[in-house]
């Protein structure tokens, strides 16, 4: 599965030019490593690219020590059959771009900022989620969520069924 | 001293689960879920929000509860450029998805106050928690798999959080994209995890009446975890969201 690494990268590298899109007054807000609020405070909300904006002027040859690092990331399962696989420095009129592809066999799970240039637009356009095919589970649980909003559907429901259960 | 017990409350079935704590705060829960319903539901004509739209009340009359629900119904249909709106052109003034999800985490919020540390509290399928059912284990919050009723399509593991979904399996298209006044479509199930459950709830549906456009809005609203089920059954997650490994 060689193929996997370049299909990868390019198909960030084509994340690139999305994730530089900034509406309106992208550049005012701009602002540089140094000037960063703490990352503290930035990593509750936007994980993904703060922990790598921490890490990001050594960067380049990222260990994956950099990835466990960032909180709510990965599970320790996940890392141990996960690859991740830097990206090139991108250089752009907005700042440089690097980014870092995890994979799972030929399957990309995760893709995060290792450099970014700074402007909050940035910051907004990378919620990056993962794909997955729906799967049907049934498991021990305390409680279900998912609108069991009518009273006959309530009483067909698995909430009702632990309702009774006591 | 646990206690378990379920109302019919809103138009909901609202499930109580307290491990702990005074059983009567159980009773004080009910009693302000039924006042919410009394003081917010646009169904009854003697409500706050039915004298609001008949006129009756101004703004500056209103009680700082509902301002704090309004506000919240007017960021949300701000954010998603009137796709989610509490006043839907042609009808009432109807802020139960705000309601509902206020209401109910403010009822934790008493619990919380009142000295309960583990409860659950459901109310039609979103979800507030605190602490853990058992010592170690979170709260296992199933989400139900949008096609089958006895199946679950991801585990979330819970301590103090809040989970709501919004979704299309029972009342029907009972969503409306708030620009069009027509049913949405794009998604089967929009799940949110937040600290708080007047924000999942709202994002839940906000997103749904987004459509397809809701998917990558949940994911960038701060605080928010998404899992989300696309009409061709592809699902969407955050990174950080607490799955439960089962």
């Amino acid at each position: 599965m060689k193929w996997a690494i370049p299909v990868a990268v390019l198909s960030v590298a084509g994340l690139v030019p999305v994730w530089l899109y900034s509406p309106g007054a992208a550049h005012e807000g701009e602002i540089n490593e140094a000037a960063a609020p703490p990352a503290q405070e930035q990593q509750q909300v936007v994980p993904q690219t703060t922990a790598p904006q921490t890490t990001a002027p050594k960067a380049t040859g990222a260990a994956p020590k950099t990835i466990g690092a960032a909180p709510k990331t990965t599970t320790p399962q996940q890392q141990a059959q996960n690859r991740t696989v830097p990206g090139p420095a991108v250089n752009t009129s907005e700042g440089t771009v690097q980014v870092q592809v995890t994979l799972q066999g030929t399957k990309i799970v995760d893709v995060k900022a290792l450099r970014a240039p700074n402007s909050n637009p940035t910051r907004m356009a990378l919620p990056l989620l993962r794909e997955s095919a729906l799967k049907a589970q049934s498991a021990d649980i305390d409680t279900v969520s998912g609108a069991t909003a009518t009273s006959d559907g309530y009483k067909q429901s698995l909430q009702a069924a632990l309702d009774g259960a006591k | 001293m646990a206690v378990r017990r379920v109302e019919q409350i809103m138009g909901l079935p609202i499930s109580v689960d307290l491990r702990d704590g005074d059983a009567a705060l159980a009773e004080r829960a009910f009693a302000w879920l039924r006042e919410a319903d009394a003081r917010f539901s646009p169904f009854k004509p003697d409500s706050e929000v039915s004298r609001l739209d008949r006129g009756e009340l101004t703004r500056e009359e209103l009680t700082p509860d509902l301002v704090e629900v309004l506000s919240l119904c007017d960021w949300y249909e701000q954010s998603t450029g009137g796709a989610f709106t509490a006043r839907v052109p042609g009808r009432g003034l109807d802020p139960c998805a705000v309601v509902k999800g206020w209401a109910v985490q403010r009822t934790a919020d008493m619990l919380r106050a009142g000295g309960a540390t583990s409860f659950c509290v459901n109310a039609g399928g979103d979800v507030v928690t605190a602490g853990e059912p058992e010592p170690g284990k979170p709260w296992r919050v199933g989400v139900r798999h949008p096609d089958v009723a006895d199946q679950l399509s991801v585990v979330l593991g819970v301590r103090d959080g809040a989970v709501a979904t919004s979704a299309l399996y029972e009342r029907g298209q009972h969503i409306l994209d708030g620009r069009t006044g027509q049913p949405v479509s794009g998604l089967l199930s929009v799940t949110v995890f937040s600290d708080d459950l007047a924000i999942a709830d709202t994002t839940a549906t906000a997103a749904f009446a987004l459509g397809r456009d809701g998917i990558e809005w949940a994911a960038a609203q701060e605080e928010c975890e998404v899992f989300i089920v696309d009409e061709d059954r592809r699902v969407y997650s955050s990174p950080g969201l607490p799955v439960h490994i089962c």
